[in-house]
C-alpha cells in the first residue's frame, strides 16, 4: 500500500475526517519464560520496550497481546494491570506480541492540530506574500503532501516517497469532498464527515491513484 | 417556501424547452447545491423524519403541476394522454430524460391493478446524498414522488405516490378506484 492515510483537517484545524490504509506493521510474538530480559515502563498509558531490544523486538514497540488476548492501554483483557502481570513468575511461560503502537483518535486529532498551527507558521515565515504554506514534509520512510482550499479546509496524504501524481489526487479528494459531503444536505459544514458515500469514492480514488501512480504521473 | 418553489420550477423549465425550443443546460452542481438547500430548508420547518418526506412530496408536486405542460409539448406528438398507461409511459420516459436517464422499469402489482411501480436509481437526486444511518428509512426521492403524483394527478389520474427504498428507489403509485374501472 503506497499511500498510508489521509487526512482532513477543517479552518479551525481540527480534524473532520481520517482514513488508514496501511498494510499492517511489523509485529512480532514471542514466548518467554521467566525472567523477561526485556526492560518495560509504562508510558502515556501503554506499556512500551525501553531496553532489551533483539529479535526483531525493537525499543519503543509496545505490548499489543498478552497470550493472544488484546492488551487494553495498559491493562490486559482481563483488567489487570500488565506489568504487575508480567512480575509474577506464576504467570509464566507467556507469549506477548510487540508491535509499532497505533495511534488513537485522541492522538491523530491532537497532531492534526499541531500540524495546523505548523503550517500558518510557515505561511507567515515566508519571505514573499501569499504564501501556499507547507506543501510537502519529506522523511525517510514516509511524505507528507499538503494542499489546502481557498476555504481553509487542508487535505493532507501520507504516503511512499516514491509514489507520484499525489498532487492530483489531493485534488481529487477536494473534488469528491465537494460532491459528496457539500452537496449532501445532511452534512454540515467543519463537522466531522460522516457520509458513506464520501467514504466509498475515497477509497476508490486511493485505488486508482496506487495503480497509475508508481508508474508516471496519476490520472 | 413560495419563493423557492418558483425559482426551481423555473430553473427546470428552463432546462426543457429554452427559448429557441432547443434543450438548455442546467449545471449538475447547482441543481444538486440547490437541492441539497431545499431539504436543509425543509429539515428546519418539521420535528420528523416522516414529516420531512411529506414536505418535500409537497413541494414536489407544486413542480410537478407546472412541468407537466412543458414535457408534454416537448414530446413528439404532443397529445393528450387519456389512457392510464400512456400517462405512465409519459412519467417513465419523459420525465426520467428530464433528470438525465430513461427509466428502469414500470411494473404492476400482482394482486392489486390499482398499484404500479417505477423502480430504478434517481440519477440525480440521491447521487450526493447520503443518509445518515439513524434517519434510513428517510429517501430523497420523495421530491420526485410528488412530482409523479401531480403530474398524472394533473392529468385526470388522480392518484398518490410514495417513495421507499427497495433495489434502488422504488415510487409506488396508487391510483383511485375510479381511474382503473
Amino acid at each position: 500500500m503506497a499511500i498510508f492515510s489521509v487526512y482532513v483537517v477543517n479552518k479551525a484545524g481540527g480534524l473532520i475526517y481520517q482514513l488508514d490504509s496501511y498494510a499492517p506493521r511489523a509485529e512480532a510474538e514471542k514466548t518467554f519464560s521467566y525472567p523477561l530480559d526485556l526492560l518495560l515502563k509504562l508510558h502515556d498509558e501503554r506499556v512500551l520496550v525501553a531496553f532489551g531490544q533483539r529479535d526483531g523486538i525493537r525499543v519503543g514497540h509496545a505490548v499489543l497481546a498478552i497470550n493472544g488476548m488484546d492488551v487494553n492501554g495498559k491493562y490486559t483483557a482481563d483488567g489487570k494491570e500488565v506489568l504487575e502481570y508480567l512480575g509474577n513468575p506464576a504467570n509464566y511461560p507467556v507469549s506477548i506480541r510487540f508491535g509499532r503502537p497505533r495511534l488513537t483518535s485522541n492522538e491523530k486529532l491532537m497532531l492534526a492540530s499541531m500540524f495546523h498551527s505548523l503550517f500558518a507558521i510557515g505561511s507567515q515565515l515566508s519571505p514573499e506574500q501569499g504564501s501556499s504554506g507547507i506543501e510537502m514534509l519529506e522523511t525517510d520512510t514516509f511524505k507528507l503532501h499538503c494542499f489546502q482550499t481557498l476555504t481553509g479546509i487542508k487535505f493532507v496524504v501520507l504516503a511512499d516517497p516514491r509514489q507520484a501524481g499525489i498532487d492530483s489526487l489531493l485534488r481529487k479528494i477536494y473534488e469528491i469532498y465537494s460532491d459528496f459531503a457539500l452537496k449532501n444536505p445532511f452534512y454540515s459544514l467543519e463537522m466531522p464527515i460522516r457520509c458513506e458515500l464520501f467514504d466509498q469514492n475515497l477509497k476508490l480514488a486511493l485505488e486508482v491513484a496506487e495503480k497509475a501512480g508508481t508508474f508516471g504521473p496519476g490520472s | 417556501c413560495e419563493s423557492r418553489r418558483w425559482r426551481y420550477g423555473g430553473a427546470l423549465h428552463a432546462r426543457e424547452v429554452g427559448a429557441s425550443g432547443a434543450r438548455a443546460k442546467v449545471s449538475l452542481s447547482a441543481f444538486a447545491l440547490l437541492f441539497s438547500e431545499l431539504v436543509q430548508h425543509c429539515q428546519s420547518c418539521v420535528f420528523l423524519v416522516a414529516e420531512l418526506q411529506v414536505h418535500l412530496a409537497a413541494l414536489g408536486r407544486q413542480v410537478g403541476a407546472h412541468v407537466l405542460d412543458a414535457l408534454v409539448a416537448s414530446e413528439k406528438g404532443a397529445q393528450r394522454e387519456t389512457k392510464v398507461l400512456g400517462a405512465l409511459l409519459l412519467v417513465k420516459g419523459a420525465m426520467w430524460k428530464a433528470f438525465g436517464k430513461e427509466a428502469n422499469k414500470l411494473e404492476q402489482a400482482n394482486d392489486d391493478a390499482c398499484t404500479f411501480y417505477i423502480i430504478g436509481r434517481q440519477p440525480l437526486i440521491n447521487t450526493y446524498i447520503s443518509v445518515p444511518k439513524e434517519d434510513s428509512r428517510f429517501n430523497c426521492a420523495g421530491f420526485t414522488a410528488g412530482i409523479v403524483e401531480a403530474m398524472l394527478t394533473h392529468s385526470g389520474f388522480p392518484a398518490k405516490v410514495t417513495a421507499r427504498w427497495h433495489k434502488d428507489t422504488t415510487l409506488m403509485i396508487k391510483f383511485e378506484e375510479a381511474v382503473i374501472a
